[in-house]
Parts: structure tokens; C-alpha cells; sequence
């Protein structure tokens, strides 16, 4: 290992955190915004231009907060479990590919942190490993409304999880291969978005539910838990909350991308970066689209919906795919 | 010598926190301690060059089955401080098991070649796409055909009973 193969990787970490972690600020900026333009009002827009600032104001506002623990509450978790929620989604997004290589300085620059060659399992480990943070934080609150919460976004979490990871699974077949940048690179004539809709739309519904968002925010639920699993959390430790679900909806919104959307491949002359934000873009404004525009779904209907519906349907589209690849031999 | 660090490093935090899912007191910390281990011990595997089965360990027992035993000991209540193995014929099934286990695990060890299949780190010549979800799915559908469907049909086996058990209740 060299001093530039180093240098390289620290600056592709530094580009990655940095990208997640100021993205979050505008990702809610944008949500505000645009929830507030969706039900005729206006949104923030008193601090900075556009209320662009706003955001960031109210961060520094939560890290002056003070930082609560509940009476009797478990100290270590209800430490670790924020912490958990965020180092997850962070990780997840080290496989995540945002172009293909560029030569720079005579190096050939992969645009991701890392190529793993099983990136797809590797994401689905994090994404498993995510539910810890939220079941722990609502069982270590020692209250019954985190319970409750945790509890129920545990159960849906499982559940959804299955139905992901098997409409991801037509993808490999197609490409032989888990490797993201693989998956991506194999995209460059047709999107796997037109043969593969229904694994598509299955993989919406469940990142939509695996990241605890309307409709599916069954965890945070205000009118019957107060607010879920972080009830209880103040300070950093509701902020670390904050920023984990929103840089797992960065996360699964460049899953979609790459898995289904054709990566960073696009028409025009539009480097191959810029297309991928672009669709980051538009993808997280779906995510505040749906938010806005469905009610919640009751809790027993959650569940019926995920193993009922989804998991048999993305079994069955499995299974078609895997007819036709055979018979086109 | 990396290796080495790695593979004292995964051991001693898979044998550390191993002593303590035994010895804590509180059922969810041990749950935790559990994660830790097996955690670890998919990181042993990708020392062996077996990432497929560390990518199973970590989605299926620490993601899956690890929330599933959380999300029981949570409805349970299960209270620290409280012995959950009540019967003493239960505590002494467990020691007998574990010093079966122990005597053969220490029968391979020292047993004549049984130190150089358990040493640090991959044999020398492997072939070029082990432990690849390739390799490891042609395998299961050539060699082990027979084993792998029948564990299927006694996973299933088991399935259906888990759901008869549960629904006698309410129809019977």
C-alpha cells in the first residue's frame, strides 16, 4: 500500500462523509420546503435566503439542549443505540457507487469508497444491523412509548427486509454479479428499471418502509406513541437520530439508482457524477412526496401488506426471472 | 503479522464477549454480547476467505435471528437479576453439552494434523474464487443437493409447527 493509494482513500472517505453529513441539513431544508409549498404554506424562510439556514440554525439549537437520560434508564444502551443508528448508515454508504473511474493524475479513481465484491450483501448486513439502534433506543429509554415504538419498527424492519433483499435478487441473476459497481456498469444500454418494474416498485415500498418513513412510520407514530422510539432522546442523541434516517434515505435512494436507475449512466453530456445527483435529487423528492400525500397505514395492515403481498410478489417475480433468463438460456 | 493482530483481535472480543453472554446478569445485554460474538466471528470468516458465509452470519444471525431474540426477551420483561434457566435438571443438561463439546473440540485440536487445519489463516493453495457466492451455490446444488432440501423441508417442517402451536389457542 502506497502513500498514494492513502491518499486516495481518505479523500473518498472525507468526499462521502462530507457529502452525507452536509446533505442532511439541505435534504431537510428541502423537506420543509416542500411539504410546506404541498399543503399551501410556505415553510421556513426566515433564516438565510430561502431559509436555507434554518436548518443548520436548529441543529446548533439542539446542541445546546440539554442532554436528558430517564430515571432508571440503561445507561450504556441508551448511549450506544444513537451512536449505532448513525455508524450503520454511514457504513452502508461506503459501497454505494457515484461513478464509474475517472483517471486523474495518472491513477484510475474507482468513484466509491470501496468495491467490495459481495456490495450488495454487505449492504443488507448494515441495513440489518440498523435495527439495533432503533429497537435499543426504545427498549433503553425505559418507557413504554419507546417500547412500544421500537418494538413495532423492529417487527416491520424484519419484515420489509425480506421482500428487499429478494427483489434485489432478479438484478444478480441478470448481472451474475453482487457487486454495485458491476451492477451499475451493466446498465449502460437499458435501466433495469424497464425489465424489472414490479422488483422496482417492491423495492420502493420496502426502503420506503425500512427507512420509517410516511406512510410506514408505524415507529414514530405521533397520535398514538409521542414520537416512538426517540421519545425519550434530547440533544446530540435525537440529532444522531435525525441524521441516521436521513442518510439511510440517501443510502437507499442511491440503491434505487444503481440497482435500478441506471446508476450514474444518462443521456447527454452531463458527466456521469452529476446525473447521479441528479436523481439523488429527484429521488429524495419522491421520498417527501409520498410523505406528503398518504396517510399512515394502521399497524396490523403494515404488517399483513408486507408478508402477504410483497414478499409473495417479489418471490413470484424471482421465480419468473429466473424462467426467462433459462429459457433465453 | 497482520493477520496474526486481526485474528487475536476477532478471537479475544468473540471470547470475551462469549464469557460475557454467560456471566451478565441482564438477559438484553447478553442478547447484545451475543451480537458482539457472532459479529466477530463473521469476521473470522472473512479471514478464511469465506465472505459469503461472514455476509450470511452477520444478515441472518446477528441482523435476523439476534432481533428476533431481543424482541422476545422485550415482550417478555424478562427482569435482571433473574435466573431465566429456573430448573436445575435444565442447568445440568447445559454443563454436561458444554464439556461434550469441549472434550471433542479439544480431541480435534490435539489430535495428530489437528493443529495444522486449525492454524491462523487460509491453506496455502485455494482455489481462485473460494468462498464466493458462486462457488458456494454450486456446491450446494451439485455435491449437497440431497442435505441442503432436506434441511429445507425441516426448516419448513418447522415453520408450519410454529404456526399450528400458535394459532391452537384461538380456533381449538
Amino acid at each position: 500500500m502506497d502513500l498514494a493509494t492513502i491518499i486516495e482513500a481518505v479523500v473518498k472517505v472525507l468526499i462521502v462523509l462530507g457529502f452525507v453529513l452536509m446533505g442532511v441539513p439541505l435534504i431537510v431544508w428541502m423537506e420543509r420546503k416542500v411539504l410546506g409549498h404541498m399543503q399551501d404554506r410556505i415553510g421556513p424562510e426566515r433564516v438565510g435566503p430561502f431559509g436555507l439556514l434554518q436548518t443548520i440554525a436548529d441543529g446548533m439549537k439542539l446542541f445546546f439542549k440539554e442532554d436528558m437520560l430517564p430515571a432508571q434508564a440503561d445507561k450504556v444502551v441508551f448511549f450506544l443505540a444513537p451512536g449505532l443508528s448513525i455508524v450503520t448508515a454511514l457504513v452502508a454508504a461506503t459501497v454505494v457507487p457515484w461513478g464509474d473511474t475517472v483517471t486523474l493524475f495518472g491513477r484510475e479513481i474507482g468513484l466509491r469508497i470501496t468495491d467490495v465484491n459481495i456490495a450488495l450483501l454487505f449492504l443488507l448486513g448494515t441495513t440489518s444491523m440498523g435495527v439495533y439502534g432503533i429497537v435499543l433506543g426504545g427498549w433503553a429509554s425505559n418507557s413504554k412509548y419507546p417500547l412500544l415504538g421500537g418494538l413495532r419498527s423492529s417487527a416491520q424492519m424484519i419484515s420489509y427486509e425480506l421482500a428487499q433483499g429478494i427483489s434485489l435478487v432478479p438484478i444478480v441473476m441478470i448481472t451474475g454479479s453482487l457487486s454495485l459497481s458491476q451492477i451499475g456498469r451493466a446498465q449502460e444500454s437499458m435501466w433495469f428499471v424497464v425489465p424489472q418494474f414490479f422488483a422496482f416498485v417492491i423495492f420502493v415500498i420496502c426502503a420506503v418502509a425500512e427507512t420509517n418513513r410516511a406512510p410506514f412510520d408505524l415507529a414514530e407514530a405521533e397520535t398514538e406513541l409521542v414520537a416512538g422510539f426517540h421519545t425519550e432522546f434530547s440533544s446530540m442523541k435525537f440529532a444522531l437520530y435525525f441524521l441516521s434516517e436521513y442518510a439511510n434515505m440517501m443510502v437507499v435512494a442511491g440503491v434505487a439508482i444503481t440497482c435500478f436507475l441506471g446508476a450514474w449512466h444518462g443521456p447527454g453530456p452531463i458527466p456521469g457524477v452529476l446525473w447521479f445527483l441528479i436523481k439523488l435529487s429527484l429521488f429524495l423528492f419522491f421520498f417527501i412526496w409520498l410523505r406528503a400525500t398518504f396517510p399512515r397505514l394502521r399497524y396490523d395492515q403494515l404488517m399483513g401488506f408486507g408478508w402477504k403481498v410483497l414478499l409473495p410478489a417479489s418471490l413470484l417475480n424471482m421465480a419468473v426471472t429466473a424462467v426467462v433468463l433459462v429459457m433465453k438460456g | 503479522m497482520t493477520e496474526i493482530i486481526l485474528f487475536s483481535l476477532f478471537a479475544l472480543t468473540a471470547v470475551t464477549c462469549a464469557l460475557g453472554v454467560v456471566f451478565h446478569k441482564n438477559p438484553v445485554h447478553c442478547a447484545l454480547l451475543l451480537v458482539a460474538v457472532l459479529l466477530s466471528l463473521a469476521g473470522l470468516f472473512i479471514m478464511l476467505h469465506a465472505q459469503f458465509i461472514a455476509a450470511l452470519q452477520v444478515i441472518v444471525y446477528a441482523g435476523a435471528i439476534m432481533v428476533l431474540f431481543l424482541f422476545v426477551l422485550m415482550l417478555l420483561n424478562v427482569r435482571r437479576h433473574e435466573d431465566v434457566l429456573t430448573p436445575g435438571a435444565a442447568k445440568g443438561f447445559g454443563f454436561l453439552f458444554a464439556l461434550i463439546v469441549f472434550v471433542e473440540l479439544l480431541w480435534v485440536a490435539l489430535s495428530p494434523g489437528g493443529g495444522e487445519q486449525g492454524s491462523v489463516g487460509a491453506p496455502a493453495a485455494l482455489p481462485q474464487e473460494f468462498g464466493s457466492p458462486a462457488a458456494i451455490g454450486r456446491i450446494l446444488y451439485t455435491t449437497w443437493l440431497y442435505p441442503f432440501e432436506i434441511t429445507s423441508i425441516l426448516l419448513l417442517v418447522a415453520v408450519v409447527g410454529a404456526v399450528l402451536l400458535a394459532r391452537r389457542k384461538f380456533v381449538g
